[in-house]
């Protein structure tokens, strides 16, 4: 009787979890495995095929563009990822009020999120670009030369930088806000009881409370930000002479400029495992000091 | 409730017993925009105005006069190849797709376009009746594969008023220069009397820039660019000689560094510089700032081909032409499409108001062409304009390469010879690697 229950109980819960399964191994993991074999092929858009081993990935190996565009992706993940932690929280922190004005200015700061990449990039061509961007203008009334955010190579990763941060805004603040109102308001009260300070009120009390959203924040942005394409496809691009062209951006000029879809499809792969790789070790280094606790 | 219920899904179930359109369809992509709004009804092709409204109007037209057959236009966001390689590699490609010149080797050496000889000639079409431009751009090994609509190549723009404070005038007209030394010789003077830069280049997201001047001096010293389909020749003296007068103009800041297209436009515009170079699809809108007083161009606008500075006159040029994807398709379609084709030729003198070159030779002769603004000036490229050779393909993708390359040259962030060294690594790895 037992056991003929547990069967039926197996079979339903086959039922509940076989179309996710079915439409999970349809979208993601079949093109997965396909994106795989495509790598060790030499191949283009129309269906020609070679099989070349691993030849596409010694070709990346040897690859400067690549291997500049790796560092690009690197670089530009770790000047978006902690300020962006850090702006959403403190702004978070400063919204996390049952009043009119913090309500207002929650949507003015999650409207950016809202934006296509496309007005993104124009809004902030209008700013940063030499000859009439807002910044120009600011910096030849103070008698300044402006400077070339869009095409010197040190300038261009930290405009790009500045750009997504900007437009990333609104979720974390959003994750942020949703986490504060979890942690209960009897511990501030206790804290303030004991004349905690403000400072120490948050050390102790609002961020042990948002750590779960602060990985969350952390692990999303990370992988979002080495996937970086359009603001540097469109802002500058990925110039000057490669020095902001991304992962994704060598990709999609691989594949659709070239039409060397074996090759592009191996970036790929090596893009997937450093994002699940990293994420991984991002969550290992959590839940390990989780599981010490 | 229910009755209400009933009725609305009658209303939806008999709205699809609608009489079907049995026109014969007809697919035709391009890019150059989208203008729906000022052009999406508008049949006066005389009155349209740029790229996108010219054309617009032509379909609108052909639309109106020919009520048999339908056409469904789609309109891709410049220059609309991703899209038609995702379309082909789906399967569904459109009937008549916009390419440039450039492009249609790489297609036509996969097989992925038809010949379309046959197609014109059907429609009375010849391919003897393009320009010599136009006849190179579409003819890829021996056969057709395209109408070819008009040719594009990059001019100097010139403020004659400034060129004038420089003492650069003649006789009413520029003085360009003969030769490397000269044109810095110009560009010092220029600037010592303007205070402005002598050249406006869009060095920014603009590749073509370099690369248009690179191709068009080589071709001016005789040099082989492409010895074969597999390689591409750049360590060579003339490739240095021409990078090296373009870095010594930036070094100098006798040239604009740090605009985009738009920048570089809205600069010319404004007055702040003495030549764009750019393409010959600017000439309309420099024309009408010409024409209209309290402009800094204001009766200051002149056009003319690339100076001679080595060798031989020579212009690279490119073009836009029509062309047929394979796929099935039934004798009426053909004969639709052939009849959108002929109608598109009889209006190729329209399409030159935007400022290109005609693709047909009769439109050349045509007084009403050679009254266009600054027309006789530049006709002579629709027949001395030279192209790649047709066995080169991903030319867009090597421009892009060569590109990124010059403009580290050009701008010091490296020296002309590596530069030049990686461009040709660069560009060969690609061509070795294509199917």
């Amino acid at each position: 009787m037992t056991r003929s229950r547990g069967k039926a109980g197996h079979l339903s819960g086959y039922a509940f979890a076989g179309p996710f399964l079915l439409l999970y191994a349809t979208i993601l993991v079949y093109p997965l495995l396909l994106g795989i074999w495509l790598s060790f092929q030499r191949a283009d858009l129309f269906g020609a095929r070679t099989w070349v081993g691993f030849d596409n990935y010694a070709r990346l190996l040897t690859d400067p563009t690549f291997h500049q565009s790796v560092l690009n992706t690197f670089v530009l993940a770790l000047l978006i990822v902690p300020p962006l932690t850090v702006i959403a929280l403190l702004l978070a922190l400063a919204l996390n009020r049952a009043t009119r004005t913090a309500a207002v200015f929650r949507g003015i700061f999650f409207s950016s999120s809202v934006l296509s990449v496309t007005i993104v990039t124009l809004i902030w061509r209008f700013i940063l670009t030499p000859d009439a961007g807002l910044v120009a203008e600011i910096s030849q009334v103070l008698g300044r030369e402006p400077l070339p955010f869009l095409s010197h190579p040190d300038l261009t990763i930290p405009s790009l930088a500045i750009t997504t941060i900007w437009w990333s805004l609104g979720f974390p603040i959003m994750l942020f806000l949703a986490g504060l109102q979890q942690v209960p308001p009897d511990i501030y009260e206790a804290a303030a009881l004991d004349r905690s300070s403000r400072w120490s009120t948050f050390w102790r009390i609002t961020l042990p409370s948002l750590r779960r959203t602060l990985v969350l924040v952390i692990m999303l942005q990370t992988a979002a930000q080495l996937q970086l394409f359009g603001q540097a496809q469109l802002l500058t691009a990925g110039g000057p002479s490669g020095a902001s062209r991304t992962m994704v951006l060598f990709i999609y000029e691989v594949v659709f400029g070239r039409w060397d879809l074996g090759y592009g499809a191996a970036a790929a792969e090596i893009l997937f495992l450093l994002v699940l790789g990293i994420t991984l070790a991002q969550y290992w280094a959590i839940t390990r000091r989780e599981a010490e606790r | 409730m229910s009755r209400l219920v009933s009725l609305l899904l009658a209303v939806v179930a008999l709205a699809g017993c609608g009489r079907a359109d049995d026109r014969t369809e007809i697919v035709v992509q391009r890019f150059f925009g989208e203008c729906g709004a000022v052009y999406g009804q508008s049949t006066d092709v005389a009155a349209a105005d740029g790229e996108c409204g010219t054309l617009t109007t032509i379909i609108n037209r052909f639309q109106a006069e020919n009520p048999d057959i339908r056409v469904r236009l789609n309109v891709v966001a410049w220059p609309g190849y991703p899209q038609l390689s995702a379309q082909i590699a789906a399967g569904d490609p459109p009937d008549l797709v916009t390419m440039h010149q450039s492009v249609i080797s790489d297609y036509q050496g996969r097989g992925l376009l038809e010949p379309m000889g046959g197609l014109l000639r059907g429609a009375g079409i010849g391919p003897e009746t393009f320009t010599e431009a136009g006849r190179r751009g579409v003819v890829k090994g021996g056969r057709v594969y395209g109408m070819p609509w008009d040719t594009i190549g990059r001019l100097f723009h010139i403020n004659t008023g400034l060129m004038a404070q420089a003492g650069l005038m003649r006789d009413g007209q520029p003085v360009l220069p003969n030769s490397p030394e000269e044109m810095l010789d110009h560009a010092r003077r220029f600037r010592a009397a303007t205070g402005n830069p002598y050249l406006i280049q869009a060095q920014v997201n603009a590749p073509d820039t370099h690369v248009g001047n690179l191709y068009t001096y080589l071709l001016a010293q005789g040099a082989v660019i492409f010895p074969d389909a597999r390689h591409i020749r750049l360590r060579t003296p003339e490739a240095r000689r021409i990078v090296e007068l373009f870095r010594t103009l930036n070094a100098e800041r006798l040239s604009t560094t740090n605009q985009d297209f738009p920048g570089a436009t809205a600069a010319f515009i404004n007055g702040q510089g003495g030549i764009f170079p750019t393409g010959t699809w600017m000439i309309g809108p420099y024309e009408a700032e010409a024409g209209t007083p309290g402009q800094p161009l204001y009766r200051s606008y002149a056009v003319r081909p690339f100076p001679r500075l080595w060798g031989s006159e020579a212009a690279f040029v490119d073009g836009h032409a029509w062309v047929m994807p394979r796929r099935e398709r039934s004798r009426t379609e053909r004969a639709a499409v052939g009849r959108f084709l002929r109608f598109l030729a009889d209006h190729n003198f329209d399409w030159t108001r935007t400022g290109h070159l005609p693709s047909f030779a009769a439109v050349l002769d045509r007084p009403d062409f050679r009254a266009l603004p600054h027309r006789a000036e530049i006709a002579e490229m629709a027949g001395t304009g030279q192209q790649l050779p047709d066995y080169v393909q991903r030319q867009s993708a090597i421009q892009g390469l060569i590109g990124e390359e010059l403009e580290a040259a050009v701008s010091g962030i490296k020296p002309v010879d590596q530069a030049l060294a990686d461009a040709e690594r660069r560009v060969n790895e690609l061509l070795a690697q294509m199917i």
